[in-house]
């Protein structure tokens, strides 16, 4: 029997990897996107299987976390052995000037899978990977973070994942449905959203390396985060539904790295030195060295000379209630799944800065020969 | 000039006690209920002070109505007490659960902030954050560990409010009252449904009485004094979070033991345990260590749960003698 699962946010980052690795196991993927008037399927258009092909292996539905109704439509529709509820508003940032919203699609659209598949008489049969996070853990209790340390979320965002951790962990008590939260810490990608810190210094070193952009803005360049790489992450989530017993699992690679280290790594790809001077507000980053490439596509120091200014902090990035550090420990998914990250912190930021190249070698030659190029804004 | 207090959920046992207490202390006090109009207020009548609460339609879960009463009211302090209070009916009604206790605290957080309002807000959390701890006794440090959707949404709600508090600077408090009781809880609540149906039995109306688990251990405490916590802790010079108990936790049994032996019945002769009752998920043994409250505000309970229920049992049968 090939089995079926159900991915909430496919279009999003991890929906996109999950995708492609249950595809690659021979599942039968389905997966919900929202309805919007701009195409947002550029993640998983490589998987697009037309309405017209035969035993398709990958459809999408439109949903919405938001609408009951629409989630048990389609639950209904395609009794999935998994479902995978990778959906939210992601941005912390964002939730504080959207909590409500926040409120409802990330703690109410997990309630409201749990309850479908209660309603639906899906209790037995389906198995539930609930997307936490370690914006949990906030204002840590203790360093690092295991499956035992207590929760101090600390943005609309946090509170809301920290009410579908719960409800999560309610539906597998009270009603025995095979639910997990796997309490990912952050993971990053060449395809991370362009508005995560991460992507946002690939994306911004790489076109100023090419002279499309002179300096980029970001907040708090002390804050240190455990990045891994979204590849490695998706296949634990799988994994935590294959296991006899329902379990949470910390998802982490149990190393830590400031944004600053992260910018530095990602300007050492592109064969920047930064040296950074001032502090707080005042912090910039300054191009102290510039590697001449051979090849001059590459090449920064065409575009860059010593003494450029080339990241600047704005205090509107800082958030009204910082998280400062968050260093998870894998140790269980370790000791029980076998599970450990593959991919490297250098790798990620070394894969990220290639993809990121790519994209504004293309926009320079399209520049160059007059085409209009967009730059996209937050 | 007399402080104005805005007391939502109102009609209910504990926004009945505290309007009665606030009155006494001199305050203007309006109560919100969903439906103004249609409410009767009955709590209110009770305590004969309905005539001096003015009252005001508002549901938390709608940000305009929330908005419209904040404004229009310009109160020095918030009281949410309103929402859905019943754990069991929360396994039934998880998401207007959710709605009543979490959005509303959220729009009330998110209002205050928007109209840069200089007032102070208490919210009513609950001691079934903890859910089950071993048999020790939660405080204010416990991590919570939430075992009903009425328990998670209260969970959420707390750390909505702490977050607002540490994000924006607001006056924000949560209470985390374990359970109290009085006259005026509704019969759906365990305490209540005990009492009221033992009278019955007492005065020959009733034959049996059904109860779930009755070896779950609870901290039962007497909702006038808790009302008065409340109030305190939004006299201190800083905000805080509060757990407000007896400190005295007993099991169902000794709380049915107690009620039938002060009607002179022994309880093994009238009462049946039926399955059926048992929630989904329960706490087995919730028990509280109230310090931080008598150190900080200086509160401390004087009723623990064979006070409450001699006084239930005596206002019950009045009642009925009426």
């Amino acid at each position: 029997m090939i089995k079926k699962a159900l991915i909430t946010g496919i279009t999003g980052q991890d929906g996109a990897y999950l995708a492609e690795l249950l595809l690659n196991k021979g599942y039968e993927v389905h997966g919900i996107k929202r309805r919007t008037s701009l195409f947002n399927t550029d993640r998983i258009d490589h998987l697009y299987q037309g309405p017209h092909e035969e035993n398709r292996q990958f459809v999408l539905h439109h949903g919405d976390m938001t609408d009951s109704s629409s989630l048990i439509h389609i639950l209904q529709k395609v009794q999935p052995d998994e479902v995978y509820n990778l959906a939210a508003q992601s941005h912390v940032a964002v939730s504080f000037e959207e909590p409500e919203y926040t409120a409802n699609s990330d703690a109410l659209g997990a309630l409201r899978i749990l309850e479908a598949i209660r309603t639906i008489g899906l209790t037995e049969k389906t198995r539930y990977y609930q997307a936490s996070t370690s914006e949990l853990y906030g204002k840590v209790h203790e360093v690092p973070q295991n499956e035992k340390t207590p929760f101090y979320p600390r943005s609309p965002y946090a509170v809301a994942k920290l009410y579908a951790y719960w409800i999560t962990v309610n539906y597998r008590e009270a009603y025995g449905i095979y639910a997990c939260n796997g309490i990912l810490f952050n993971h990053e990608s060449p395809i991370r959203g362009e508005t995560f810190v991460t992507r946002k210094i690939t994306r911004a070193l790489s076109r100023i390396a090419l002279g499309l952009k002179e300096c980029v803005y970001l907040g708090n360049l002390d804050a240190k985060r455990d990045w891994g790489h979204a590849k490695d992450y998706v296949e634990m989530q799988w994994m935590m539904l294959q296991q006899e017993e329902p379990e949470d699992f910390v998802i982490a690679t149990g190393k830590q790295y400031s944004v600053r280290e992260f910018v530095d790594a990602a300007a050492a790809e592109l064969g920047i030195t930064l040296e950074w001077k001032g502090s707080c507000v005042d912090e910039q980053g300054v191009v102290v060295g510039v590697k001449k490439l051979a090849d001059k596509q590459f090449d920064a120091s065409l575009h860059l000379r010593p003494g450029d200014i080339i990241v600047r902090v704005d205090p509107r990035y800082f958030r009204p209630t910082e998280v400062e550090t968050l260093l998870g420990d894998p140790s269980k998914a370790k000791e029980k799944l076998g599970w450990a990250p593959k991919i490297p912190f250098a790798s990620l930021v070394a894969e990220m800065i290639s993809y990121d190249m790519e994209e504004a070698r293309r926009d320079e030659l399209c520049r160059g020969k007059g085409f209009r190029i967009n730059t996209y804004n937050e | 000039m007399s402080k104005t207090a805005l007391i939502l959920g109102v009609s209910g046992q504990d926004g009945s006690y505290l309007a009665r207490l606030l009155l006494d202390k001199g305050y203007t006090v309006v109560g919100a209920s969903r439906d103004a109009a249609m409410s009767t207020f009955a709590n209110l009548e009770k305590l004969a002070i309905k005539e001096r609460v003015a009252t005001e339609s508002v549901s938390s879960t709608d940000f305009y109505s929330v908005l419209q009463v904040l404004k229009k009211v310009r109160p020095d302090e918030i009281y949410n007490l309103a929402g859905q209070s019943s754990v069991g009916l929360s396994f039934q009604q998880p998401m207007e659960t959710y709605e009543s206790i979490s959005v509303g605290t959220l729009n009330l957080l998110e209002a205050i902030r928007m109209l840069e309002m200089p007032v102070r807000f208490y919210n009513a959390c609950s001691s079934e954050c903890f859910g089950n701890i071993n048999g020790e006794k939660a405080n204010e440090q416990t991590p919570f560990r939430p075992r009903s959707p009425y328990a998670v949404a209260k969970a959420a709600a707390f750390w909505q409010l702490a977050n607002y508090r540490e994000a924006y600077g607001l006056f924000a408090c949560s209470g985390l009252l374990f359970n109290h009781e009085s006259p005026l809880r509704p019969p759906r609540f365990v305490t209540q449904k005990i009492v009221r149906e033992a009278c019955e039995i007492k005065l020959g109306r009733k034959g049996k009485m059904k109860l779930g688990n009755i070896s779950v251990i609870r901290d039962w405490g007497w909702a006038p004094e808790y009302v008065e916590a409340m109030w305190l802790m939004l006299q201190q010079e800083k905000a805080d979070d509060f757990i407000i108990a007896s400190g005295q936790s007993y099991s169902l049994e000794a709380l049915v033991e107690t009620v039938f032996s002060s009607l002179g019945l022994d309880w093994r002769d009238h009462v049946e345990i039926n399955p059926e009752l048992l929630r989904p998920t329960d706490i087995e043994i919730s028990r509280a260590d109230p310090a931080k409250a008598k150190r900080i505000l200086g509160w401390k309970a004087k009723y623990a749960m064979k006070d409450v229920a001699f006084m239930m049992v005596q206002a019950c049968m009045e009642n009925f003698r009426k």
